[in-house]
């Protein structure tokens, strides 16, 4: 076993074993916690695909950003962190068995379809190719995307304001 | 412009100022005595202006473009002024302007803005006969034709609070629209085959012989039915009689001397056109003595003095198709002015006696000569006329109808019209004898009626006997018939008033045992019934009409709205049913995404291969 | 490890963040799900860049993650408000859509 595979199960262990606990733990600030691990674990594995650029944006905006608003929404919303944090699930079977299907049925998908194959090598580091694409043939869509930003930026302020 | 079309034109437009004054200021026209002011007045001028017009006495045209096409207007508006339309004008604004001065006394009891409703629609009358005798294309006669059947139809049911004036105005609106179909399909073809609706252009053409198009009897005659409708002929004649609803001064102009004279008014126009198809005229000629006939039978049955005028109307104007059926446009044409003249003259004074009476009917009148003898004098004169006495008006002109008829070897057609002037002579002196000599009395107070209805009928009555004894010396003229004519129609005429003496006033012949010998009680009892035709228009309308109509609503009500009921009811069922999938709750949406994943998974993996 | 690892592993992490989000009854607690599932198709987007040597997978990612925050931020405002008018955020109480 090479060191990427062995990192690749470890990694993989980790983010499953911190995604279960996301949606199963009781205690909704725990959840979040275990989000944050799940996003890492996730940067890690884009750092096992050839990505540092993205791992660090994975690490500054979500697991940096989006935990840091899911707490602060948490606080806003339980008051207190006492016995109401605690969340309870509903059908659990249920959702379970859907999940469970869906899983299933995008595995069922990838075994059929021939995607074996070594990974080509790189020519070099990708963050300047990325950059280039940016600015070159996704250029208008990054500016809509930053439209989108402003948008949302508005909209939650809009929504989130008190009544007066 | 030259100053012979400015004359007409302002005798066209006058009425229609009037008529617009009248409508647009509102205050004037409820002020009622000043509205009809206004429209006297526009008629008096209007009528001196005719007067000009008449004794200039040259043919003028005037023609704008009216609707556009490529290639020249399609058709034209504009003016056709010649000796039978300049001798109408006359006729139309004398009456028109006699008749309004006899309704200010008339109607004066009714409220004042129903008076000036009342002049506002005389002035619009008035305004579209005279365009209507103006005309100088068949499009422009069209529209004014049926505007004077607005008016008729608004007049009728001038007095529209009760309902049998409301429904004598639907009545003869609808009748007279079943023969204008006729009408507007006709000039339709005509303007088809030949490409204009002038009559200029068509009557050259028809001199050329360049008319020889298939068909052309068909178009005739369906523009002949229009003359039908509008004439009052068999058998569409049921209108007239049931149109005396309407006030009696508008039974004098328009039921009697102007707008039922239309249809012969555009016979004898069109006399160049209906000239080359032989089969109509004939046709036309038949069609109008039988008319005459039929309408003179069921006057001599009837009690109602405004009916008998009314049937009466339907038989002279039988005279007057008969004669343009036999190709005698100038005796039709004659017989029409005369006509006007004692015809309105006879339904003013019935109005000057219903008006002091209170009924119209005759044997509740009578000894009225002693009580209002010039309103009977003058009326002894119109029926006199009527019957066809000389030095009368109306002797010249039915002698010349008569002559006419027999010289187009109409032997038939001549003796019916022969048997109506005896029969003319009859009724009219029943209606004299029973009312202004009859022994029973006139309820309330008769009295003499009011100085503004007595000087129209005057006018008239003088008018009849100066156009008489103008005619009479006038004399020599082609259109004499045989000699023995005139002598004979003076013959039938005196029988008929004698008939009428020994009947009605002597009580020699008993008028029950009369009707009751055997070929006379059987018309007798026909006569009463109107021959069945008011019946089977009513069954037919009903029937037909109703019926249909019934069966539309079935098929509405049961039919079409049960099928919306069915879908709107099980509408709301469905959506009753379906709403309970709207849990509200969001999760339960992710659920149907997912369950939808999930069939697209099966579909891709199963069903699309 | 090939391209199989990586997309198992990101159809795992979809399904788990799924089931989180059908059976969570607080809001914060779906919008944690969601977050797991955009995160397998990210994983997913780079795993197919990096085999195909495409960097537009990379590029996709960036924006999906960019729209990731808005997302949460907008959501999150939402529940807040929800929170203000109903003092709660427990998904199954919040119903008016109800048919």
């Amino acid at each position: 076993m090479t060191l990427e595979a062995v990192s690749f199960w470890v990694v993989a262990a980790a983010l499953v074993a911190s995604s279960l606990a996301v949606v199963l733990t009781p205690n909704l600030f725990h959840a979040v916690l275990y989000l944050a691990a799940a996003l890492v674990a996730t940067g890690v594995v884009f750092l096992l695909l050839d990505s540092p650029f993205l791992f660090g944006v994975q690490l500054l905006l979500y697991a940096g950003g989006v935990v840091t608003i899911v707490v602060f929404a948490i606080m806003l919303t339980e008051r207190l962190v006492g016995e109401r944090i605690a969340q309870t699930s509903r059908y659990v079977v249920h959702g379970a068995v859907v999940a469970a299907a869906v899983f299933v049925g995008v595995a069922g998908f990838l075994i059929q379809v021939p995607l074996g194959g070594p990974r080509p090598s790189l020519p070099g580091d990708l963050t300047p190719v990325i950059g280039r694409a940016l600015v070159g043939p996704w250029a208008a869509t990054l500016e809509l995307l930053a439209v989108l930003l402003v948008v949302a930026l508005l909209g939650a302020l809009y929504f989130a304001r008190t009544e007066d | 412009m030259d100053l012979g079309v400015r004359a007409p034109l302002l005798v066209l437009g006058l009425p229609f100022a009037a008529f617009l004054v009248l409508a647009v200021v509102a205050p004037l026209r409820r002020a009622g005595r000043a509205a009809g002011a206004v429209s006297i007045l526009a008629a008096a001028v209007a009528h001196v202006a005719a007067l000009g017009v008449w004794r200039d006495g040259a043919r003028r045209t005037a023609t704008w473009a009216w609707i556009p096409a490529d290639g020249g207007p399609m058709a034209t508006v504009g003016l056709l002024v010649d000796p039978l339309s300049s001798a109408m004008l006359v006729l139309v604004t004398l009456v028109s302007l006699l008749v309004q001065v006899y309704s200010l006394a008339y109607l004066g009891d009714e409220r004042a803005p129903a008076l000036g409703r009342y002049y506002t629609y005389q002035s619009l009358f008035a305004f579209s006969m005279l365009g209507l005798v103006l005309s100088p294309s068949f499009v422009q006669m069209f529209v004014f034709w049926e505007l004077v059947g607005l008016c008729s139809y608004l007049l009728i049911g001038y007095w529209y609070e009760r309902p049998s004036a409301a429904r004598a105005a639907v009545k003869a609106f609808w009748i007279t629209k079943l023969g204008d179909l006729g009408f507007v399909v006709g000039i339709v073809m005509l303007w088809g085959a030949t490409g204009t609706f002038e009559f200029q252009a068509l009557f050259t053409k028809a001199q050329e012989h360049a008319l020889a198009i298939e068909g052309l009897g068909t178009i005739m005659f369906l523009i002949y039915l229009g003359a039908v409708g509008k004439s009052a002929q068999f058998p569409l004649h049921v209108w007239l009689p049931d149109a005396m609803e309407g006030p009696t001064p508008v039974s004098a102009l328009i039921h009697a001397a102007t707008m039922v004279t239309a249809g012969v008014f555009l016979v004898a126009r069109a006399q160049p056109l209906f000239a080359l198809t032989p089969d109509v005229l004939t046709l036309i000629g038949w069609v109008g003595a039988f008319t005459a006939l039929l309408a003179a039978s069921m006057a001599c049955v009837e009690g109602d003095i405004k009916r008998v005028l009314a049937y009466s109307t339907v038989s002279q104007l039988g005279y007057m198709m008969a004669a343009a059926g036999a190709g005698a446009a100038y005796a039709s044409v004659l017989h029409l002015l005369t006509h006007g003249l004692f015809k309105a003259l006879l339904f003013l004074g019935a109005g000057a006696v219903i008006h002091v009476v209170g009924t119209n009917d005759i044997f509740r009148m009578g000894g009225l000569f002693r009580v209002m003898p010039q309103t009977g004098v003058l009326f002894i004169v119109g029926t006199l006329a009527l019957a066809g006495l000389p030095p009368l008006a109306g002797f010249f002109s039915k002698e010349a109808v008569l002559a006419g008829v027999w010289e187009a070897r109409m032997t038939w057609p001549f003796l019916m019209l022969a048997l109506t002037a005896f029969l003319t002579a009859f009724y009219m002196f029943r209606v004299v004898f029973i009312a202004f000599f009859g022994r029973a009395l006139a309820p309330g107070h008769p009295h003499e009626a009011p100085w503004l209805m007595r000087g129209p009928l005057w006018l008239l009555a003088v008018l009849t006997v100066l156009v008489g004894l103008r005619l009479g010396l006038a004399g020599g003229d082609a259109h004499h018939g045989p000699g023995w004519l005139a002598p004979a129609s003076v013959a039938l005429a005196l029988g008929g008033i004698l008939l009428a003496w020994a009947t009605y006033q002597r009580g020699v012949v008993d008028p029950a045992r009369l009707a009751g010998t055997f070929p006379l009680s059987l018309l007798d009892f026909l006569a009463r019934r109107r021959y069945g035709l008011d019946a089977l228009y009513d069954g037919l309308y009903r029937g037909f009409i109703l019926g249909f109509s019934r069966l539309i609503g079935w098929i509405d009500r049961y039919l079409v709205d049960g099928v919306l009921n069915f879908l709107s009811a099980w509408t709301l069922r469905a959506g009753d049913l379906v709403r309970r999938i709207q849990s509200g709750q969001a999760q339960d949406y992710v659920y149907g995404v997912a369950f939808g994943v999930l069939l697209l998974f099966v579909w891709a993996q199963w069903w699309r291969r | 490890m090939s391209l199989y690892g990586y997309l198992t592993l990101a159809a795992l992490v979809f399904a788990i963040g799924l089931f989180g989000v059908l059976t969570r009854r607080n809001a914060i607690g779906i919008l944690l799900g969601i977050e797991l599932m955009l995160n397998a198709v990210n994983i997913n987007l780079v795993a197919f860049a990096r085999f195909r040597a495409d960097v537009a997978g990379l590029v996709f990612t960036l924006f999906t993650i960019s729209i990731t925050v808005a997302e949460v931020a907008v959501g999150l405002a939402i529940v807040i408000a929800i929170f203000r008018v109903r003092r709660t955020v427990e998904a199954d109480r919040l119903d008016l859509l109800r048919g």
